[in-house]
């Protein structure tokens, strides 16, 4: 049994009143008190089940879904595969041309498969990755290595109600087949409409397993908007804009809005949504990746080219040119260094930097903590070198 | 492998080079004087003490950003704190107290603004029967001038509590320490007469001694929550100094949260020429034995790499450190005994909330509030263990008394109860996110009865539960304040284990949780490795001069 503490023999706290029972109590626990080994290792397995770092996962089967998009179903190897709440994304990492990277996917299946993820992929015009995984490099057996899943777009029942509208584009429809299919399965009271927006007829994801749920569950519609019709398409026609999303759901309040496709169709649709005076908390967009033209974006400084070459020096490690018009993450892996990362728009933060020289100008996607401003840390992944730099990380 | 090369020539050339190469051996063996394993508060601190004390350090965090619990994140057009609620030490510029010194001395108080708060708390209690609602300025004559207001009838028992507080907490700073170091109990019992009368007292004991009004009780108490003990079983300097320091000394903010210390501590410790790798946890802490006694080597990370240094200051938690980092084959025989007498303390569930309107709009006119429907700590405290609807809960509105900490019109809280996240180990991972809403939904509702309006108020909304403290802070069931903070936690009872060289823990887990004592616990551990440091570094030139003498007079000859 241990014994209190004692200076020079002699401890003069057995005079404070209430010393000599605070050693009894330690006493008395150390009779039956555990000497806490059983904790080695218990946090790593307790945090691993819902989050752990990475998925080892291996392509169990390839589904041509359109002619410019594949549904790569994911098997974990040596490990149960986390929950994820549906419209989450995992990031799947990668080696293309020689050069490890990384891309952001969301979870087309439906929560309630435990077995599997299902990632969709359309094919994304000169894409780097996605023209790798869509070129049948990919086979049935590949392994890759992911995050766990991540991100903030999904239902919350704490504020976002039992009247759901999502709006997709085109690939947009990956999460919406799992929020809308978890709705479902599990039979929650809410009501689900879909409004699918896609360039050609032909090229809809999911277009039959949509139109079978609509069929079967009175709680859930999907209506479907082509903007390059062939002769003779019966549907609705053209872009979506307020007074078709009007006509289709009817009052907008209390409703919630997930919207989730390319870039340009994202910003439309929150303005017109803003026009029917839903308010912002309503409206929930899913990042995107970075922006395909930053010097489009009005804060781009002036006299910045996307085409002008620039030395990144990564302190104590290395040197590098760089294209201003690239985000840092990108050529940073190009050359070879690897930063932590997951969902390559400016949200997540794994990717933070700290700038020591130079200037770099961070996109408005870049969901910057106002100290990060302050002592010079941005987010690679939606960061662009506007001069020289020298960075740590 | 150039490395194992040069030590290699150096070992076979050391009787044919002169001192220099010596010299170059040893730097190639060690390479660092100090690692510091966590950039939590004590982590920071420590490392920027000792970097700044002039020991090459290296910082290793797990996480991809310093602060540990002193982070923020980012939702929509909201920045949340995580885990600051009341900043205590800091003292206003005419009446400095201890952490303004301690800041400008890690070189950070040009780096961060600090914000005062103007309110100690707020209490209310819809309990059904004596609903009160009381607003505690933050200012110690303030504070007894509003309770005798309250309870007219205890006008004078207040008065003596409260100067009892503040001599319990004079004596226990300045002549306590003293006392013990000295081993002199006639100085204890002559300068701290109070402390030895009431100090170890329970915090409950004390308050029934001198009240009769519970509620005035309850009211008084109300930092428990800071602790995770209810009054009965904590002692009662510790809410004396925690009523005595916010109600003297205030309490504060910081402006951008807690993540802008910790990175302004960061940035300290860079500009002094200390090293950081972030996504780096530490897999071991790697020792030799000698003289029977592990001595440290260095740290094994998680992507393998080897580094040494034979002075380490863990920021993990002391479990974490011991039964899981260190490579020994069994825990030293002094820490298992220590770890039997101590519990896994309370970890918390919060909702960081950004809402659409001004705190005025709900009536938030303060930045700490404490919530409950009832006076019972006891109650409150069983609570803990349950997945039941808590009974108290506390509400922090951080753009009250800085507006900048939320857009225009808008507002961030924070809402949390205090639980032990052992019951959330056994929530089976499927039901994980449902049961997370679904207890979310008390706290609302809790809030509501005081709030009403907040919940359709929300824009945004995290919730953490005691699993996200335990993802983030890795400790053992998500504790926030590391062991149960009963009296016999303290230093008062425990002493800092030797049974491995060059290995020190600094954090929540070897003292009192919380901001201060945090920032506190990094620099006095970093302050005594740097004694030894500097002692070693002195030793080892001494022992250098000597071989160095002696080899040239053997080559003179």
């Amino acid at each position: 049994m241990s014994k209190p503490i004692t200076h020079k023999d002699k401890e003069i706290l057995n005079i404070v009143s209430g010393y000599q029972e605070g050693v009894q109590r330690m006493q008395t626990r150390e009779k039956t008190g555990t000497n806490k080994s059983e904790f080695s290792g218990k946090v790593t397995e307790e945090v691993a089940k819902l989050h752990p770092k990475r998925l080892k996962l291996r392509v169990e089967k390839i589904i041509q879904e359109t002619d410019s998009t594949k549904t790569f179903r994911l098997v974990a190897i040596g490990q149960i595969l986390p929950p994820f709440q549906a419209g989450q994304y995992i990031n799947l990492f990668t080696q293309v041309e020689g050069v490890e990277t990384a891309r952001p996917y969301a979870i087309s299946s439906c929560p309630t498969h435990r077995d599997y993820y299902d990632l969709t992929v359309k094919i994304v015009k000169n894409g780097f990755v996605t023209g790798y995984l869509l070129s049948g490099d990919v086979e049935v057996g590949q392994e890759y290595m992911a995050t766990s899943p991540m991100g903030s777009f999904y239902h919350n029942p704490l504020f976002h109600g039992n009247d759901l509208v999502f709006l997709a584009g085109g690939s947009g429809g990956a999460p919406a087949r799992s929020m809308i299919s978890n709705v479902l399965n599990r039979g929650l009271n809410i009501n689900y409409h879909l409004i699918y927006c896609n360039s050609f007829e032909n090229d809809i994801i999911f277009a039959d397993e949509f139109n079978a749920l609509a069929e079967k569950y009175s709680n859930f519609a999907i209506t479907q908007i082509i903007s390059r019709p062939n002769n003779g398409y019966k549907g609705l026609t053209g872009h979506l804009n307020k007074d078709l999303i009007n006509q289709i759901i009817g009052d907008t309040a209390g409703k919630t809005f997930y919207v989730c496709g390319p870039t340009p169709f994202n910003e439309h649709c929150e303005s017109e949504l803003r026009q029917l005076d839903v308010e912002g908390k309503h409206i929930r967009i899913e990042c995107n990746g970075p922006p395909k033209k930053p010097s489009a974006l009005p804060t781009w400084p002036k006299l910045a080219n996307e085409s002008d070459e620039v030395t990144v020096t990564i302190k104590g490690r290395g040197q590098f040119k760089a294209k201003v018009g690239e985000p840092l993450l990108n050529s940073l892996e190009r050359n070879g260094y690897y930063v932590e990362n997951a969902c390559r728009s400016g949200e997540c933060s794994l990717c933070r930097v700290k700038v020591l020289h130079g200037d770099v100008f961070s996109s408005p996607d870049a969901r910057l903590r106002k100290s990060d401003k302050t002592f010079g840390w941005v987010h690679s992944c939606v960061a662009f070198p506007m001069t020289d730099i020298e960075i740590l990380y | 492998m150039l490395k194992i090369l040069t030590c290699k020539i150096n070992l076979y050339s050391v009787n044919l080079f002169d001192s220099l190469n010596k010299k170059s051996l040893e730097l190639e063996m060690k390479e660092y004087d100090a690692i510091v394993i966590g950039a939590g508060n004590a982590g920071l601190t420590a490392a920027t003490t000792l970097q700044r004390g002039g020991a090459k350090t290296l910082l290793l965090e797990k996480h991809n950003i310093p602060g540990g619990c002193a982070t923020s994140f980012v939702r929509g057009e909201f920045e949340f704190e995580v885990a600051l609620h009341q900043l205590s030490g800091l003292g206003t510029e005419k009446q400095p107290f201890i952490m303004r010194q301690i800041f400008k001395d890690l070189g950070v108080m040009d780096k961060v603004e600090f914000v005062q708060e103007s309110e100690l708390y707020r209490m209310v209690v819809n309990d059904g029967v004596n609903d009160f609602d009381v607003t505690l300025p933050a200012c110690w004559d303030g504070i007894k001038k509003t309770l005798s207001e309250f309870a007219p009838e205890e006008k004078d028992s207040i008065t003596q509590f409260m100067a009892l507080c503040e001599k319990v907490c004079v004596e226990n700073f300045m002549y306590l320490p003293k006392a013990r170091k000295q081993a002199d109990e006639e100085l204890l019992k002559n300068m701290a007469g109070k402390f030895v009368e009431y100090g170890l007292k329970s915090a409950k004991e004390v308050l029934d001694e001198f009240f009769e009004n519970e509620k005035l009780k309850t009211i008084l108490a109300a930092y428990w929550c800071y602790l995770g003990l209810p009054p009965s079983q904590m002692a009662f300097s510790d809410l004396a100094i925690m009523l005595f320091s916010y109600g003297v000394f205030k309490p504060w903010h910081i402006k951008g949260g807690s993540q802008a210390l910790s990175s302004a501590l960061l940035e300290s410790f860079l500009e002094a020429g200390g090293e950081v790798r972030f996504n780096c946890a530490v897999e071991k802490i790697l020792t030799k034995q000698n003289n029977e006694k592990p001595e440290v080597q260095g740290v094994r990370t998680e992507h393998g790499d080897m580094i040494r240094s034979d002075q380490i200051i863990s920021n993990a938690s002391s479990v974490l450190t011991y039964s899981e980092l260190l490579d020994t084959p069994s825990m030293p025989t002094d820490i298992q005994q220590d770890f039997k007498s101590r519990e896994i303390g309370t970890s918390a569930f919060c909702l960081y909330l950004g809402l659409d309107c001004s705190p005025a709009d709900l009536g938030i006119t303060n930045a700490s509030t404490f919530l409950s429907s009832t006076t019972d700590e006891e109650l409150m405290h069983d609570t803990m263990s349950t997945m039941n609807a808590p009974v108290a809960t506390m509400l922090t509105c951080y753009n009250v008394d800085d507006p900048s900490f939320a857009p225009n019109g808008k507002t961030q809280v924070s809402l949390l109860c205090l639980q032990y996240g052992k019951l959330w180990e056994d929530v089976p991972i499927e039901k994980y996110a449902e049961t997370k809403y679904a207890f979310a939904e008390y706290l609302l509702a809790q809030a509501e009865l005081t709030f009403p309006g907040i919940k359709a108020s929300i824009e945004e909304v995290e919730v953490a539960t005691p699993l996200t403290m335990m993802r983030y802070l890795n400790t053992p069931q998500g504790a926030i304040y590391g062991f149960q903070q009963n009296p016999e936690d303290s230093s008062l009872y425990r002493k800092r284990s030797k049974s491995v060289n060059g290995l020190h823990l600094a954090g929540s887990w070897n003292g009192m949780g919380g901001f201060q004592p945090t920032y506190m616990i990094g620099g006095s551990t970093a302050r005594n490795v740097l004694k030894q440091i500097h002692a070693n570094k002195k030793n080892a030139s001494a022992e250098n001069n000597k071989t160095n003498n002696a080899t040239q007079e053997v080559s003179h000859v």
